[in-house]
């Protein structure tokens, strides 16, 4: 089941302020690194949305639907940490695929810089506040081996995620990172992080 | 890699459960040990398999062993990192590189997530041990020149729990200490619209220069040594900062270093400086302003003023400390507060309070706070006791007035009735009387009726004896009266008065 194209549509504007209301709703810990990880989760989402030149029709003929998964927590009601994990998959995912790619063009080099080192921020202030989360819960001997661990086991959902991120890695190899290929992938990674971000945040307000 | 029990082993593959295409494993077709590697095998790690197992000897085969079904990528274990080092006198790079090969499948989509940690100790002593994180390529610091470290590395997939094995042991000699060592504590300040770049550097007139890089890289694997670039405003200068403008770095992370040269030589390169540009936003201080209200004042803290290029998406979690003291004296008094409008109660009246604040960073690992606001200075209101006293003597004027009224009418009637009696008779006196004569006669007091007496002409012997001069006269105007005399005389109410004097007169004249 593959999202409808009018979801970009419909999901852009409350997506992107979404991204801006997400400082007060992450854990109170790492307060001041939510600030900044809301700040450069808005800057990722309007980047991510900017291109030089519309989807080239020529490649609409290589579309392929990446499935993206729908439900990828397995509890219903997902703890604010799984949250910050997907989000700290997807981030990193998505680091991956755009750390693959050549770029063709100076705007394309750019782009794909600033996208990169605001991608990897993302992840370094999610690294950190989960981090300092389980400094506070575990037991300082224990945290070397325990540093992630937590009691519900999120793995399944990060697999399912992985999944699709490996399909869309997988096509990318097949068609051998043509120009179109990557077109098409950077539409679905547009779609993908929009979704996730505007099905998490009511969820993480809720708390 | 699997252990199997057998001799002549056939391995099958299902994709999927629930799909029923076995699937030939190669590299494990025929096997005569008990171990095959199937790694050349192109399946998704992600997805769940399951594997049959035969043993085969001849024509006769054993029946399938299917082994439960799993998820490889959840079952692998990461293998030890590949380690290069390369020695500097006070530090050695780590070049490290990933587990697995490059076309590894299990660790593909983790490369760039993997994180490192080295164990580093002195060769001669394995006592001081140190355990640090470090990115491929990184460096360890702060060691002694021409001594033999040595070191191992694991590597660790965070996010699954997943800790690697240690790669094997490698020993590295620090090198002869540089005749120039390299510049230390590097400090990065925000002023006005640029940033300064300081260092310390214990010799004089050396000339420096400045690189800096993307944080990212340094998560990208491959040499990423070529990417440094000079930081403009930064090439060979002589003092031990330099400032370049704000807009050299977009929004990001950056590592930024230093070198040192007299001329001839160079030092290595300092410790790595991390800018992240976000976190060196200022913080502006706000903007208060003061009311005073009766012994108290009330405080309003706004937002600071927004200066151009400063971006209002910061919304720090911000708590504010307030200073405040009496203009003629220094004490001052401090209060912390996070709402934006609140009172300070109980002070002096007519004093003058003079107020300053600046706003701090609610987590208190961060330290950052602005420069303090304006010095704002208020004069408190007059007391409060004067003011009710005042309205109470109002009030009680208001009140009094009358009631002094009141009381000096009835002092006044008090007077009146013991010094000036009234001569009015008791209003229900006529109860009393029921003859209308009497009532006629005391009641009609202001009429004052005399009784008119007249002496009549033959009564003349005892008058004449005495008044004979008189007589005459007296006759005269008596005679004059009688007429008059007879009305009264006519009247009944007069009894006995003047009957007696009626009869007195008629004796006399006969």
């Amino acid at each position: 089941m593959s999202a409808k194209p009018d979801v970009i549509q419909k999901c852009l504007w409350p997506a992107c302020l979404v991204g801006l209301f997400i400082t007060g709703i992450l854990s109170q810990n790492c307060a001041l690194l939510n600030v900044h990880l809301s700040t450069v989760t808005w800057q990722n989402l309007k980047l991510l949305s900017n291109r030089s030149k519309p989807f080239p029709i020529e490649c609409l003929q290589e579309k392929k639907a990446f499935e993206l998964p729908q439900e990828i927590l397995s509890h219903t009601q997902p703890v604010k940490r799984d949250i910050k994990k997907v989000f700290y998959e997807i981030s990193s995912q998505v680091f991956n695929v755009f750390s693959q790619h050549t770029y063709k063009s100076a705007w394309e080099e750019k782009y794909l810089m600033e996208i990169q080192m605001g991608l990897n921020q993302q992840m370094e202030y999610l690294e950190q506040c989960l981090e300092e989360e389980e400094k506070e819960s575990e037991d300082m001997k224990q945290m070397e081996e325990k540093i992630w661990s937590g009691a519900r086991e999120p793995l399944l959902s990060n697999l399912e995620l992985r999944r699709y991120f490996n399909r869309i890695g997988n096509f990318l190899k097949d068609k051998k990172y043509s120009q179109c290929a990557w077109e098409i992938v950077l539409v679905e990674i547009r779609r993908c992080v929009f979704y996730y971000f505007q099905k998490f945040t009511p969820l993480l307000r809720r708390k | 890699m699997y252990t199997l029990a057998h001799s002549f082993i056939l391995c099958s593959l299902l994709q999927r459960p629930g799909m029923h295409n076995w699937i030939e494993l190669p590299g494990c077709q025929y096997i005569t040990g008990t171990t095959c590697d199937f790694s050349s095998v192109k399946l998704s790690v992600f997805e769940k398999i399951q594997l049959r197992i035969r043993a085969e000897k001849g024509n006769r085969t054993s029946p399938w062993h299917e082994v439960g079904s799993f998820i490889p990528f959840r079952k692998a274990q990461i293998g030890p990192p590949k380690v290069h080092l390369k020695a500097e006198d006070k530090a050695i790079i780590v070049n490290i590189s990933p587990p697995g090969t490059k076309d590894s499948l299990m660790w593909a989509m983790d490369i760039l997530s993997f994180t490192y940690s080295v164990v580093i100790w002195k060769n001669s002593s394995s006592v001081d041990e140190r355990t640090e994180t470090v990115y491929p390529g990184g460096k360890i610091y702060k060691l002694s020149p021409e001594t033999t470290y040595c070191l191992k590395v694991k590597a660790r997939l965070r996010l699954h729990r997943k800790v690697g094995s240690y790669s094997p042991v490698y020993c590295v000699n620090t090198t002869v200490e540089n005749k120039l060592p390299s510049p230390e504590n590097i400090e990065v300040d925000v002023k006005d619209q640029s940033y300064v770049l300081k260092w310390d550097y214990t010799y004089e007139n050396m000339t420096f220069q400045a690189q800096w890089l993307r944080a990212y890289f340094k998560k990208i694997l491959g040499n990423h040594s070529d990417k440094w670039q000079q930081i403009p405003g930064c090439e060979n200068v002589r003092a031990t900062q330099c400032v370049f403008p704000q807009k050299v770095f977009s929004k990001g992370a950056y590592f930024l270093r230093v070198q040192a040269s007299d001329g001839n030589k160079t030092s290595f390169w300092s410790e790595e400086k991390r800018l992240d540009t976000e976190m060196q936003t200022v913080i502006l201080p706000p903007v208060i302003s003061m009311k005073s209200v009766d012994n108290s004042l009330h405080i309003y803290i706004g937002a600071p003023r927004e200066t151009e290029n400063k971006s209002t998406s910061q919304h720090y979690p911000l708590i504010y400390e307030i200073i405040f003291w009496e203009n003629t004296s220094n004490a001052e008094r401090k209060i912390l507060q996070k709402k934006t409008d609140f009172i300070v109660p109980n002070l002096q009246p007519l004093t003058v309070y003079c107020v300053k604040a600046r706003a701090v960073i609610e987590d208190e690992k961060w330290n950052k706070s602005s420069v303090f606001s304006d010095i704002l200075c208020e004069k408190t209101k007059p007391g409060n006791t004067s003011i009710t006293w005042i309205i109470a003597g109002v009030c009680t004027a208001l009140f009094s007035i009358p009631v002094a009224i009141y009381v000096v009418k009835g002092l006044l009637r008090c007077i009146n009735y013991v010094f000036f009696p009234s001569c009015k008779p008791p209003p229900n006196i006529d109860q009393c009387f029921s003859e209308q004569s009497l009532k006629n006669l005391l009641l009609s007091a202001s009429e004052e009726q005399t009784e008119r007496c007249f002496i009549i002409e033959n009564s003349y012997s005892l008058v004449t004896v005495e008044e004979t001069s008189q007589v005459d006269e007296d006759h005269k105007q008596y005679s004059s009266q009688t007429s008059r005399d007879s009305g009264n005389y006519s009247n009944e109410d007069e009894n006995s008065g003047s009957k007696t004097s009626r009869e007195l007169l008629q004796q006399g004249l006969v």
